[in-house]
């Protein structure tokens, strides 16, 4: 079990993320975009953020960046719904040190999730 | 000036034989310069002759904006001359001769200027259409990724919600299979957005070492997915290797959109085969000793519906589409047709829509690796022979 902040903004999407981990025991707290999740990052630090990469305000790129300028080391799994490398140049292992630990494409099962949990908690 | 009796209404008038004559109420560019010419011939040593050269001069410009060809010209001054001759027996040929000159020279010069500047418009045009296609490509590669990346969201809301939807049921109850069937159709939603960013993909080509023979499994195995069960696919290998210098992606783009061409081609049922076979090409350029230069012939063959000849012409013309709307880009086939000559190889497709042999076939053939280069990028070696 832990406690894992959410940053997505889509709705529908998130709700769905949220209602998976909550069935899995996990204590799940949202954000709507990157801009809402530092906000949320001030007042309590999370196990795990699931954040995803294309978003209004703060992407998911702006804030894997900001929470490695703030020294936040919360371990992230980053979720994409576009191109399999987060972006051209923010690869998979760029991405590793600045505390990504799994990525996700969109769709994808709950088998995924589980494996992605447990490598990012490990 | 001279004034011939002969033809009392128009004393410069020698008229063309009636078939050279257009039906429009316009004098035709041939009757004009007919006209111009006679009244050269006609006109006394002194006369001023300028305004009938400048009308010659336009008259050649007057003939590139109608089209009329080069060597037309040359028949035009004949059947002008042969109808003045007609006309005025009295003329003698000196007479002729040093007049008609500067009438011939100066619609050959305007001729010459506005042919160059015409086709100096037609290649801008040209270029200028390619490059609004290139734009066009590009917007649509921009639209793809953006509409595939909010149908992953879509389908991630679909898998997990069907995911858990699925937990209700029970192993056998019909909800179970259901959910199953939700599962399945997304995965094979997931497939075709996989497909389109393919498209979408702007990363310039990184040529390679490929063999297609291996290639062509892969191929097959992310097809399978996106077509019905129905429908069959045929791999025959007439070769162990066939190494050709490309991109991966390129090849399967090209057998990808062949196939799919292919599989919307049949109601349902039906049969693709690809097929890749040798094909030597020796041409008497390498007869002297030197070694033949080696084809690979990969055809993609349906037994679908087939392709009719009139949209058999412009199946490789981009925006192209015989599909429902929504079913097909249009872009299919001229991207294979765009990899493929960039490629250095060349595509031909045949077609029957109806008979026993009804159905498509599209032959692409690609040039091989010479043996040599091949081995190189396998052992690191030494040139054999040479």
């Amino acid at each position: 079990m832990a406690n894992i902040l959410v940053i997505d903004d889509d709705e529908q999407f998130r709700g769905m993320l949220v209602q998976m981990l909550t069935l899995d025991a996990h204590h799940v707290s949202i954000a709507t975009d990157g801009e809402m999740g530092l906000n949320m990052l001030e007042r309590s630090t999370p196990d795990l953020i699931i954040t995803d990469i294309l978003m209004p305000k703060l992407d998911g790129i702006d804030f894997i960046l900001e929470l490695a300028r703030r020294h936040i080391s919360v371990p992230v799994i980053a979720v994409s719904g576009g191109r399999r490398s987060i972006s051209a140049d923010f690869n998979l292992e760029s991405a590793t040190l600045l505390g990504v630990k799994a990525t996700l494409s969109k769709p994808f099962v709950r088998e995924d999730l589980r494996r992605a949990l447990v490598k990012a908690l490990a | 000036m001279r004034v011939d009796t002969q033809n009392p209404k128009n004393p410069m008038r020698a008229d063309l034989p009636r078939s050279t004559r257009e039906s429009s109420t316009a004098p035709s560019v041939a009757q004009r310069y007919c006209d111009i010419l006679a009244s050269v011939a006609l006109a006394a040593p002194d006369d001023n002759i300028e305004g009938q050269l400048t009308e010659a001069f336009e008259l050649g410009r007057a003939a590139v904006d109608q089209g009329i060809p080069p060597d037309e010209l040359t028949n035009m001054h004949h059947l002008a001359v042969m109808a003045l001759a007609d006309a005025h027996p009295q003329l003698g040929l000196a007479q002729i001769a040093s007049q008609m000159t500067r009438p011939l020279m100066e619609m050959s010069m305007a001729y010459g200027l506005a042919f160059r500047q015409q086709m100096q418009s037609r290649y801008e045009n040209m270029v200028n259409t390619r490059l609004e296609e290139s734009r066009k490509l590009e917007a649509i590669g921009t639209l793809a990724a953006g509409i595939a990346h909010d149908f992953n969201n879509l389908l991630g809301s679909i898998v997990g919600f069907a995911e858990m939807a699925g937990d209700s049921f029970k192993e056998g109850e019909p909800g179970k299979y259901n959910i199953e069937q939700v599962l399945k159709a997304s995965f094979r939603a997931r497939d075709l957005v996989a497909r389109m960013l393919t498209f979408a993909r702007q990363s310039p080509a990184k040529a390679m070492a490929v063999d297609v023979v291996r290639e062509v499994p892969e191929v097959i195995a992310l097809l399978r997915a996106s077509l019905l069960p129905s429908v069959e696919l045929v791999f025959v290998a007439e070769v162990e290797h066939a190494r050709i210098w490309a991109d991966p992606s390129q090849i399967q783009q090209i057998i990808m959109n062949l196939c799919i061409n292919a599989a919307d081609a049949m109601d349902d049922h039906g049969s693709i085969m690809i097929r890749l076979a040798p094909l030597s090409d020796v041409s008497p350029q390498h007869a002297a000793g030197a070694q033949a230069a080696q084809h690979i012939c990969l055809s993609v063959s349906d037994n679908g519906s087939g392709i009719s000849p009139e949209a058999l012409n412009r199946v490789f013309d981009p925006f192209f589409t015989t599909k429902a709307p929504g079913k097909g880009s249009g872009l299919g086939l001229s991207v294979v047709y765009g990899i493929v000559t960039s490629l250095g190889g060349n595509i031909k497709v045949e077609s029957r829509t109806r008979g026993e042999q009804r159905g498509t076939e599209f032959k692409v053939v690609l040039p091989l690796l010479a043996c040599n280069e091949a081995e190189k990028e396998e052992q690191h070696g030494e040139h054999p022979g040479n």
